[in-house]
């Protein structure tokens, strides 16, 4: 016994040495109404997609999810409804100005740890350093510049509406990284409805079959 | 085992045990829906479905053959003689007028997949010949020697443009 | 009309004995408590990986250039696609779950012990395949995990005497984990669960024959055993009901949880993930991996730890009947054991920092010491328990069902006729 005690007593001793490389996130409630996936289409479309692409994402799945036509036939120009969300920005182009190709946008917020928080918090996570260098709570050797400007914005009023526009990035990312999400828990609802009651039948079937059982 | 552990039929049980076979065999069947919905055409395939055809390019008297949803589709582009003959003609075996089968008589949009046994046929001096069992088609499409049962398909299609056609929405 | 046709099989196919023998009639103790549910769940989950498996490799591609791009392709365009693919990824942990429980089971109740030792060696060797199994199918999503894993794992064989390193290249067929390595894993995932097939099928035979342990850890006289169908039917489905809410509730609600964020971005081999951890099924052994600074010590330990299982039937000296059930000290062993698995899958799943490696080490050897342990342990605890006395109910168990089986000598067998 006493082992044991020695074994959570180390536990408890490796707990805070996990947890203090870790980033404090933000913890926002993801807005997934279609009317907030659309303004943050709209500003991903204005500000990010220059140079980050979103290549398992079609024009038309826009469509299909909803959005306004005439908004998605703006951002598509003459390119046709079913191609991919491509990037602008040719490779050795951005090889040149950043050094690295800039990271696909479709899956972003299942691929970070954090998720939608991890974006979020990455987004506004911009400041001015004390030199005068821009840098980010999050991700601090990030190459991408601060694009939504929070790191300039000094009044209030101005610092939650860069947030609100980064809530509304989230929301579109969340959903071009899980486009059935929508789906998938209506259906899973009916579902886990029919599975409650399909398993209370079978435990009252069960039931009266072993009651015949003499102990 | 004790006999007496056999069961023996009791009426309130029987029907308790068929209605979740009922209720279990509902959601058995329903959960095959989604395995047997995964072999249809994905979303990307079937946004396939519409094909932009470029009409400047193909001289009078030439032929296209275009890819619709993965099928060839012949456009030719029809003489005066040719609009002409096929205009005099009804066809073989299922006899239709060639007004019918055009919306612009110089123009002639088929899907060159032959009606017997889906061989694509070869354009060969007046209509087409399709060389797996030797059936004929005229330039009109119709079928004019068997053993092919039907003409050939006319495609739902629409002109967007004076040169420009696209096959898949009428 | 359907007696005619059963008529005619029977005539040349024992169709109905067999349903009668195997299923409805076959005796089972009627003590069964529902942990004796697993193995059935076990099998249902083996049916699902199989089917939603199949209709995946209709539209996965295996090749580095194109696998990444058709996992996406099934989540996003193919119908039903996100379903298959959350069913089949959720399904590998619901097999390692529901196979776990049946061992831990099987150890606490001392199943393992004569004569059942074949249905655990069995079991061992299914438990081998199923890891295997799980592990190549991590690599198909063509994802950073899914490669670094592969990377690590193959490069255990680097501990292969003399011929190490062209063993890695030769499982690899290339000099780092690629194209040749993608395809064959393919390959061979889509093999081994018929194997798995073929070895539950001896796992049956095996259980037909010595029949199903019970709680009581003894073998009980016929009065008390019951016809399977429909009791345990019953039983099974209702149980059944119970583990399909669960997984369905992570296939719809939480199927991200059980999919790390790197496997979302492409594999890159000139990049390793800041944090490379297995799946939470091999967290364990992983953490033993880890916990020995010595590349072959550390594999021998690892491979070790899973073999080890094998060894229970003669590491158990004790005659006692029941398992855990009757035996305090075993119950300690057990429940020690149970901890410890899971202080070594949270270690493993950590980033290894000083004070954690002293804690895998610790549970690494307090994990060997009670295999170790046990056949002294375990002898020791039965002349105890000889010499205190059994519980009386034990007691009375033994008394009466040896009776029981004394009047009938022969005990029923596959073949006899009721």
């Amino acid at each position: 016994m006493n082992k044991l005690i020695a074994i959570w007593m180390l536990f408890g001793l490796a707990l805070p040495a996990w947890a203090g490389d870790e980033v404090k996130l933000e913890d926002i409630k993801l807005d997934t109404s279609m009317a907030a996936v659309e303004r943050g289409a709209d500003t991903l479309m204005n500000v990010c997609h220059g140079c980050h692409s979103l290549k398992y994402v079609r024009y038309r799945d826009l469509l299909t999810a909803g959005i306004d036509k005439k908004k998605v036939d703006t951002w598509r120009g003459d390119q046709a409804l079913d191609t991919a969300m491509t990037g602008l920005l040719p490779d050795d182009t951005a090889m040149q100005m950043y050094g690295k190709i800039p990271p696909d946008l479709s899956l972003m917020t299942k691929a970070r740890e954090g998720g939608t928080n991890y974006v979020y918090s990455y987004l506004i996570g911009y400041y001015i350093t004390a030199e005068g260098a821009a840098s980010n709570h999050v991700f601090p050797a990030t190459r991408m510049p601060d694009m939504l400007g929070i790191s300039g914005a000094t009044d209030a009023a101005q610092r939650s509406e860069i947030q609100h526009k980064a809530q509304d990035v989230v929301s579109f990312l969340a959903w071009a990284s899980d486009p059935h999400e929508e789906e998938r828990r209506r259906l899973g609802f009916y579902v886990i409805a029919y599975l409650f009651v399909l398993t209370a039948l079978l435990y009252v079937v069960k039931k009266q079959i072993w009651s015949r059982l003499k102990k | 085992m004790a006999d007496s552990d056999v069961l023996d039929d009791d009426g309130r049980r029987d029907f308790l045990v068929k209605v979740t076979s009922v209720v279990g065999g509902a959601g058995a069947a329903a959960a095959c829906i989604p395995f047997i919905a995964s072999m249809n055409p994905s979303s990307d395939v079937l946004s396939k479905a519409t094909t932009e055809v470029d009409l400047s390019g193909i001289p009078e008297g030439g032929m296209h053959t275009v890819a619709w949803q993965g099928k060839p589709v012949f456009v030719l582009h029809r003489t005066r003689e040719q609009i002409d003959a096929m205009k005099n003609s009804n066809g073989g075996f299922q006899p239709e007028p060639d007004q019918q089968r055009v919306k612009q008589p110089e123009w002639l949009v088929v899907v060159g997949v032959c009606t017997h046994m889906g061989c694509v046929p070869n354009k060969e001096g007046p209509g087409w010949t399709c060389h797996c069992h030797g059936s004929q088609y005229d330039d009109s499409g119709r079928v004019v020697r068997g053993p092919a049962p039907k003409n050939l398909e006319v495609p739902p299609y629409r002109f967007i443009a004076a040169d420009k056609l696209v096959i898949g929405e009428a | 009309m359907s007696n005619k046709i059963i008529q005619w099989i029977d005539h040349r196919f024992p169709l109905t004995s067999f349903v009668k023998h195997e299923l409805t009639a076959y005796p089972t103790p009627r003590n069964l408590s529902y942990w004796w549910n697993f193995g059935f769940l076990a099998g249902f989950v083996l049916v699902l990986q199989v089917v939603t498996g199949i209709f995946l490799a209709m539209h996965y591609k295996a090749d580095i250039a194109m696998s990444f791009d058709s996992i996406q392709h099934i989540m996003r365009d193919v119908n039903y696609g996100w379903l298959l693919r959350f069913m089949h990824s959720t399904g590998a942990s619901a097999f390692f779950l529901v196979i776990y429980i049946h061992m831990s089971r099987t150890l606490y109740y001392g199943s393992y012990r004569a004569p059942r030792e074949l249905m655990w060696w069995t079991g061992q060797g299914l438990l081998l395949l199923l890891m295997a199994t799980a592990f190549m199918g991590y690599l198909l999503p063509w994802g950073q995990m899914s490669y670094w894993g592969a990377t690590v794992i193959t490069n255990l064989f680097r501990a292969t005497p003399f011929i190490g390193d062209q063993v890695v290249v030769w499982l690899r067929g290339d000099y780092t984990v690629g194209d040749a390595t993608l395809t064959r894993f393919f390959a061979l995932h889509y093999l081994f669960p018929f194997l798995i097939i073929g070895g539950v099928m001896v796992h049956l035979v095996a259980l037909h024959t010595v029949k199903s342990s019970n709680p009581s850890g003894i073998d009980l006289a016929d009065k008390d055993n019951i016809p399977f169908h429909p009791y345990f039917t019953s039983k099974d489905f209702y149980g059944l009901g119970i583990f399909l809410i669960v997984y369905c509730t992570f296939v719809f609600f939480f199927p991200n949880s059980l999919i790390e964020p790197a496997n979302n971005i492409p594999a890159n081999p000139m990049q390793t993930p800041n944090h490379i951890v297995p799946e939470w099924y091999f967290l364990p052994f992983y953490a033993i991996l880890r916990s020995v600074p010595n590349l072959v010590g550390g594999v021998v330990a690892m491979g070790l730890s899973v073999m080890v299982f094998s060894f229970m039937p003669y590491l158990d000296r004790s005659q006692i009947p029941g398992g855990a059930h009757f035996r305090p000290w075993y119950r300690v062993m057990f429940y020690l054991f149970v901890v410890d698995m899971l202080v070594l899958g949270y270690i493993g799943y950590i980033p290894p920092t000083d004070s954690s490696i002293i804690v895998g080490q610790a549970a690494t050897l307090v994990y060997f010491t009670l295999f170790i342990l046990l056949p002294y342990i375990s002898r020791r605890e039965e002349q105890w328990l000889i010499r205190r006395g059994l519980p009386p109910e034990v007691q009375a168990l033994i008394v009466s069902e040896t009776r029981e089986i004394s009047k009938y000598p022969k005990r029923r067998r596959r073949g006899d006729t009721t």
